[in-house]
């Protein structure tokens, strides 16, 4: 399928709103909407016309006015390819999971948790993953983050 | 009942960021009975240097070191991907002998990487010898490299536009010199392990990852194509000029840890025939497109992926328009294979824990960046 | 130049003294318990750099080169290094058994040349249950490494210590069944017995070549008595960082060390005797026949180390009981038939 074909295949098949952001790359590019979001994942895995089985990245985005989750599948089948994100304000910062449909993302939205503040809905495990456990200087990818100038390391 | 007069308790062994065998700093808690493990927790971010939020201060051109250092046992991979996801934001012309040279490089650069994959995967399971001999033959890649941009481990040679400098004239012939010897040496290595009983009882049908598993972990590369999956970046999305060479993909269908191993030897040659082939048709010119000190992409998001040794490494990078990247995301497949590792080894004893530790060739900053 | 007569030249010099027959006894028993044991420690510190030699020159580099000629002074340098390490005991160790498990290591492997015929007539005390008293002592060892995994207080070391109790319980079986062999054959437990059954017939009357089954079984016993690869799972330094001995520092570690390299010398030295014809050889003296079978017997042991990898610790209690020890019972059945009926 082409990428013309495959976005027209999605918007066709999917009930749920969808946008499309046009530009000269190789896949489609789709905005979901937060709440449609555990239901897309299932389509797409599902779909047999699609296969999109492999989750290969997720990754959290501060643009400055709304947080962004950007996912990455592709189909080893059909050799598709499909970046899709969702939006989420500020001020209600949540998402919800799909470490049922892929265990790997598991690691992937804990890591955007404690990267971004960013609450995943249904996930078990929200500890500390990459930075220190005793770090308490917010949440560092955020754009308006400050880093501290003078560090004191622990006490021994 | 003896269950209910014997209460035994599980141990819960450290095996800590020190250890001679987890490659680099990586902690796992095992929850033991006995030999055999229950619960594996890995605890991951001894490594974590930050790299994605340091190079929102970069410009495009001092990113490219880092990148260096996010992978740096295939330090020219991660530039590669680096500069083609820049690159895939503007509307930059690569030379060919650019776009050839950076083959090159990368070819053998996966060379390396899977000799020291090989060697290592052989020192933890006690064959203490063959962790030598590949390492002989990675010291003449090394060399080479070394010939060209000055470096051994972290290159700064791919860049934007192009590859940093032309390779100087003695290149060639030392190429082609270690690719004649490659073959043989390979064969080597098999002769001491391939068909080693000790080698396969350690080996066959331990660690099988199951096409499911290979889905629901996102597994990539040589892991992956042992396991059936035949998903290789270079052919599903081919990227740079890989469609010109004649290179077989192998796939085999064990799922388990010797034929990872098999993999690996089978892509070193398949590598080798690559190099060999670009060395051939390599044109003249210039080695790098104008692309200025402050080079600024368009804006635009871009997610581009290459075939790396250890998998898919993909670059998802996120450009406003100016001089330095907005929001750089690095995906290493070390990530997801770290997170497979506790599916993988419920009910497998601690020497079989080592085994697949090593064939899935796990290295700890892609994980950690 | 035998050696026989310098010793019975050195016990009349005592008797001339005149002290009387216990005396003279203890005397000359205290000075061979003190030359086997000198000679041990240079067999012990010889082996050692040779290891590393046959190691590098397998791995297509040097090895030791700086201290002395090609690196022979290398073994006494790490010795002195070792020497003066701080010995460290942990806090919450069982101290008692900390401290006993290298001795009693050490004590067992020099305890088995009490019996071992290095030359003609060169052997401290012909007992005639020779080597049934080697087996007997070279079983010591799993004593002190399950003290060492024990009194260590470190789940490593206890792991250490299981897995290495359970693999030499498995393969002293096989090693008997083997060593029982030629037992039946020679007809005596007495080394020396067995050493002069094996003359003649200019080198072929050696009962490797009766009995090629039992000393496969053999080697492969031996290695994993001797606690080398591809048996080495008690001190497997990749996966256990270094098994029973990883809380052992200085002078206690030098024991265990030596130890294992008396050991395999040991193991060495009865392939060399009940298979390979012991002191028997034309021309040379004895004790120079003794000394070179073994030392082939030991390249043959390191260069196993060097080539194999390991196995894991279940397959290796499956090989034991599951392929070892029936080809063992099928030696013995296949000796009984030919020593009866072949009268050997």
């Amino acid at each position: 399928m082409t990428k013309q074909e495959l976005t027209s295949y999605i918007q066709e098949k999917f009930s749920g709103e969808i946008q499309v952001i046009e530009n000269d790359q190789k896949e489609p590019y789709l905005i979901i909407q937060p709440k449609d979001l555990h239901r897309f994942c299932r389509f797409i895995y599902d779909d047999t016309r699609l296969l999109l089985t492999f989750l290969m990245n997720m990754s959290g985005v501060d643009t400055k006015e709304r947080f962004e989750v950007v996912y990455n599948v592709c189909s080893y089948r059909y050799k598709l390819r499909l970046y899709f994100k969702i939006l989420i304000p500020y001020d209600k910062a949540e998402f919800d999971t799909i470490r049922d449909i892929w265990p790997v993302a598991d690691w992937f939205e804990r890591e955007i948790w404690e990267l971004f503040g960013v609450n995943v809905n249904g996930h078990p495990n929200l500890k500390r993953f990459l930075l220190p456990d005793d770090w308490d200087q917010g949440y560092p990818m955020r754009k308006d983050w400050q880093g501290r100038d003078v560090i004191t390391l622990p006490e021994r | 009942m003896a269950e209910d007069y014997l209460k035994t308790e599980e141990m819960v062994v450290n095996m800590g960021p020190n250890h001679p065998s987890t490659h680099g700093v990586a902690r796992l808690i095992l929850h033991l009975d006995g030999e055999v493990i229950h619960e594996i927790e890995p605890v991951i971010g001894y490594l974590h240097r930050a790299i994605e939020k340091v190079v929102e201060n970069r410009t495009y051109a001092q990113c490219i070191p880092m990148m260096d250092r996010f992978e740096y046992v295939t330090a020219m991979m991660a530039d590669w991907s680096f500069a083609l996801a820049a690159e895939r934001l503007s509307d930059i012309e690569i030379p060919e002998r650019a776009e050839y040279l950076r083959v090159i490089m990368g070819e053998l650069n996966r060379m390396a990487s899977h000799l020291l994959c090989v060697g290592v995967t052989a020192l933890d399971l006690g064959a203490l010898t063959p962790f030598l001999y590949t390492f002989r033959e990675r010291e003449d890649i090394l060399d080479l490299f070394e010939m060209t941009c000055g470096q051994r481990l972290t290159y700064n040679y791919i860049w934007v536009g192009g590859v940093a400098k032309d390779i100087p004239p003695e290149f060639t012939p030392k190429c082609r010199e270690f690719l004649d010897k490659i073959d043989a040496k390979v064969d080597d290595y098999e002769r001491v392990l391939t068909k080693n009983p000790i080698w396969l009882a350690r080996n066959k049908d331990v660690g099988m990852i199951p096409e499911k598993m290979v889905y629901d972990y996102g597994v990539t590369g040589p892991s992956a194509r042992a396991s059936g999956i035949n998903f290789d970046v270079r052919r599903n999305d081919p990227y740079s000029i890989y469609d010109r060479f004649d290179f077989k993909v192998p796939v085999y269908h064990g799922c388990d840890c010797y034929d990872r191993y098999m993999m690996r030897i089978q892509e070193i040659r398949q590598s080798a025939r690559i190099v060999r082939q670009a060395l051939e048709n390599l044109p003249e010119g210039p080695v790098r497109a104008k692309v200025s000190r402050t080079f600024k992409p368009k804006e635009g998001e871009v997610y581009s992926r290459i075939e790396s040794a250890r998998g898919e490494m993909g670059v998802h990078l996120i450009s406003d328009g100016s001089p330095k990247p907005f929001r750089v995301r690095l995906r290493g497949s070390s990530y997801s294979h770290l997170c497979a590792i506790p599916e993988i080894c419920r009910g497998l004893k601690i020497a079989d824990l080592v085994a697949i530790f090593a064939s899935l060739d796990i290295i700890l900053p892609e994980i950690d960046r | 130049m035998e050696l026989a007569p310098v010793f019975a030249w050195f016990y009349g010099l005592l008797e001339s003294l005149g002290l009387g027959d216990t005396l003279n006894e203890i005397i000359s028993e205290a000075i061979l318990a003190l030359v086997v044991f000198g000679f041990l420690s240079l067999v012990a510190l010889f082996l050692v750099w040779w290891e590393r030699k046959i190691s590098a020159h397998v791995q297509q580099r040097f090895g030791p080169m700086m201290t002395g000629w090609h690196g022979v002074i290398q073994t006494i340098a790490d010795a002195v290094k070792l020497l003066q390490k701080e010995d460290i005991t942990p806090s919450l160790a069982d101290r008692g058994v900390f401290f006993w498990a290298p001795v009693i290591c050490f004590v067992a492997a020099f305890a088995a040349y009490v019996v071992m015929p290095f030359g003609k007539d060169l052997i401290v005390a012909d007992l005639n249950v020779g080597i049934l008293y080697i087996i007997a002592i070279t079983t010591f060892t799993v004593i002190s490494l399950l003290m060492a995994g024990w009194g260590s207080n470190n789940k490593y070391a206890l792991l250490g210590g299981m897995r290495s109790a359970a693999q030499v319980v498995s393969y002293e079986v096989p090693l008997a069944l083997s060593v029982l062999g030629v037992v039946m054959v020679s007809g005596s437990m007495s080394m020396n017995e067995i050493v002069k059954s094996q003359a003649g017939w200019a080198g072929f009357h050696w009962n490797i070549f009766f009995q090629p089954l039992g000393f496969v079984i053999y080697i492969i016993a031996a290695t994993a008595e001797a606690n080398r690869v591809p048996f080495d799972i008690p001190e497997a330094e990749q996966e256990l960082v270094a098994g029973f001995n990883i809380e052992y520092s200085g002078m206690k570690f030098a024991m265990f060390f030596l130890a294992e390299f008396v050991n395999m010398f040991t193991v060495s030295a009865i392939a060399a005797t009940i298979f390979l014809g012991g002191w028997n050889g034309p021309f040379l003296p004895s004790w120079i026949w003794f000394l070179g079978k073994t030392l082939a017997m030991v390249f043959l042991l390191m260069l196993f180390r060097w080539t194999y990898p390991r196995l894991r610790v279940d397959q290796l209690m499956e090989f034991a009981w599951k392929i070892l020890l029936p080809l063992a019972f099928v030696n013995i059945i296949y000796i009984g038939i030919f020593a009866k009926w072949l009268g050997w």
